[in-house]
């Protein structure tokens, strides 16, 4: 399989708060050291690991919103620690989507529009975008609800729509950091049940972070993250890790 | 674009109360100056037809002499063939009528008392054909008929200060053409108050031919244009400029904002003073929506790093919040538009009056003009003041980490 994601002995360290009142050594805080890992297209992948691990800094490093202190990371192929910003933005328009722990949903705008954003970014056609919408919506079940602000849609709505926006412009990898975090028990089974049902139908790569057994549960592979290094890269049966 | 527009709208009205009070603001600032300009355009107007039917007329007519040096001689920077000029004038479009005026100066004694009068010489006939009001507080205008006694009308301080009534006789003493000093009686027909001060206490009217005679000479001082409409003033010159060329004499023609130094003085200090509120309420706009704008940012700073994150250019976040503040700017303007004219509609039928200007005598009915180019300047003043105020929370919001703005709670 092609080798989509490949994270090569990344570190990033963050300076502290008045970090010149410290010993030099003391100045950073690290967050991620020395991590490897290498993702195929069509994985559907769990970073793990208690809060302060390092799960969403290495999510950052992955979605191109932050760069690391040491190390690279190629995604499809681009070295992406060498980027400038304007680049690593179209590489995130193009190539990522993303899921988020609070949805981010934009408030002003209905579950639709909200979707078709990623699109208007990238400058698709009005025509196409709709097509494209309708279809992300149906996806994710939520084609009657296309009308509706986000403050009208239930928690599991939301992140439904959102998983929709993650996905219609069609990228390579999608990127979902804590996603039933803020779920009850039946709508993160929901979620999780549809995102396994578009990474094996559509063959979209998943990665996400979380700590939610009962997402591990339909995890193929997990990678398990604690203070800051990866201490196991599990796959379970069946998976198809690369 | 058509979603971005919508997304920036629905921005604008998210928190509609913060939204009001910026409105308010804006709207505020916005009629006030509306209020403020417009009453200062209908002062402009009214000091403006008041100089205008007040004597100076829309255009006159001088010898370029006139303008060159003093008179070494009385009338001697008059014009001669004035008949013939005035019919040429007369023809052209929008002259509702030419009037020759002498301008001359003297004494006046009510046989016990003297004092100094500013007198004019005027055709009253001529005078009638300008359309504009004689002002005669008590008494009547001059008769174009010679009935054997001199007319005169006087400035209601200078006869105060003469202690005379109509029907009352004065002699006045001026120098001729010639250098010597001449006299003539005349018998006040009325009473005049022109409203401002200074000149009705050295006003005094007499008709051109008694000038003449008084004065000794058959030249007048200028001829003085009335059109129409005084915005007709530019057309006309260009029309009558060629005309005047040619001439015995060289001569000069003048606008009467040209002649109307008070006029300008008085326009400029207000204008000043306008002025220097647009730039109270362009700071006061600005500094509140700065305030306002930050505040929505900071309120925003996921749902940024969020667009952000998708790949949204960061100049795209700048102009969305600089269309945010340009709508809410156009918006704010709109409200103060309409509230400024619905103010300046019942304002004007308020029938509130106020003190003299400065130099006149006659309390101001409080009237409010307002003009497109009022409304467009005001409304572009706080829609530039709120793009201005955009701009540190543009560049602030579209330079956000996205990590820390994601993370923000």
């Amino acid at each position: 399989m092609e080798e989509l994601v490949s994270v090569e002995a990344v570190s990033r360290r963050f300076p502290l708060d008045n970090s010149s009142k410290h010993h030099p050594a003391h100045r950073f805080v690290s967050a991620l050291s020395n991590a490897n890992l290498r993702v195929t297209a069509g994985e559907f992948l769990a970073i793990s690991g208690p809060s302060g691990s390092g799960k969403s800094t290495l999510l950052n490093l992955i979605g191109c919103i932050d760069k690391p202190s040491g190390g690279r990371i190629l995604v499809d192929g681009v070295d992406t620690s060498k980027l400038k910003p304007n680049r690593m933005s179209t590489l995130r328009r193009e190539k990522i989507g993303f899921v988020f722990q609070t949805f981010n949903l934009i408030p002003v705008f209905t579950a639709a529009e909200n979707v078709e954003y990623p699109l208007l970014v990238q400058g698709v056609a009005r025509g196409e975008r709709r097509t494209r919408v309708a279809e992300a919506l149906e996806s994710v079940g939520l084609s009657a609800r296309a009308d509706q602000r986000p403050d009208l849609l239930s928690g599991g709505e939301r992140q439904r729509v959102a998983v929709a926006r993650a996905i219609v412009h069609r990228p390579a990898l999608v990127l979902a950091d804590e996603p039933t975090a803020n779920l009850d028990t039946h709508n993160a089974t929901q979620l999780i049940d549809l995102m396994h049902d578009l990474n094996r139908r559509l063959g979209l790569t998943f990665i996400f972070s979380t700590h939610d057994a009962r997402l591990l549960e339909h995890t193929e592979r997990i990678v398990r993250l604690c203070d800051g290094e990866v201490i196991s890269d599990n796959s379970t049966e069946g998976g198809n890790r690369g | 674009m058509a979603k971005f527009l919508l997304l920036a709208f629905r921005n604008v009205f998210r928190n509609r109360r913060r939204t009001l009070m910026t409105l308010i603001i804006v709207g505020g600032g916005v009629a006030g100056l509306l209020l403020v300009g417009g009453f200062f355009e209908s002062m402009f107007v009214g000091i403006r037809e008041s100089t205008i039917s007040g004597g100076l007329g829309h255009l006159q007519v001088f010898t370029a002499e006139h303008f060159r040096r003093d008179e070494i001689r009385i009338m001697d920077t008059g014009i001669d063939n004035w008949k013939q000029v005035a019919g040429s004038i007369s023809s052209a479009p929008h002259v509702r009528g030419v009037a020759p005026r002498i301008d001359f100066f003297g004494l006046v004694s009510n046989g016990s008392k003297s004092s100094m009068f500013m007198g004019s010489a005027v055709d009253p006939d001529a005078e009638k054909s300008l359309g504009f009001p004689a002002r005669i507080f008590t008494g009547r205008d001059l008769s174009g008929q010679a009935n054997g006694e001199v007319e005169a009308l006087i400035g209601a301080d200078l006869a105060k200060s003469m202690n005379v009534k109509v029907g009352d006789g004065l002699t006045l003493l001026t120098t001729t053409s010639d250098g010597a000093i001449n006299g003539i009686d005349v018998q006040i027909v009325g009473i005049v108050k022109t409203g401002w001060a200074e000149v009705d206490a050295r006003y005094l009217r007499i008709t051109l031919a008694s000038a003449q005679r008084l004065l000794a000479t058959d030249r007048v001082t200028n001829l003085v244009v009335g059109l129409d409409k005084t915005e007709n003033t530019d057309a006309v010159y260009d029309e009558l400029k060629p005309r005047l060329q040619g001439q015995s004499q060289e001569l000069a023609l003048r606008k009467w904002v040209d002649l109307a130094t008070s006029y300008k003085q008085i326009r400029g200090l207000f204008m000043t003073i306008f002025y220097f509120i647009g730039v109270i309420v362009f700071f006061m706009v600005l500094m509140s929506s700065v305030n306002t704008l930050l505040m929505t940012m900071f309120e925003r700073t996921r749902e940024i790093g969020t667009m952000l994150a998708m790949g949204t250019p960061r100049r795209w976040i700048e102009a969305l919040f600089m269309l945010e503040a340009t709508l809410l700017g156009t918006t704010g303007a709109v409200v103060g538009v309409v509230g400024g004219l619905l103010l300046g509609v019942f304002l004007n039928h308020s029938g509130i009056h106020l003190p003299p200007p400065p130099g006149t005598t006659v309390p101001m009915t409080f009237r409010v003009m307002i003009g497109a180019s009022l409304m467009i300047g005001s409304s572009l003043l706080v829609i530039v003041s709120l793009v201005l105020a955009s701009i540190v929370p543009a560049i602030r919001a579209s330079r956000l980490q996205i990590a820390e703005a994601l993370a923000h709670v």
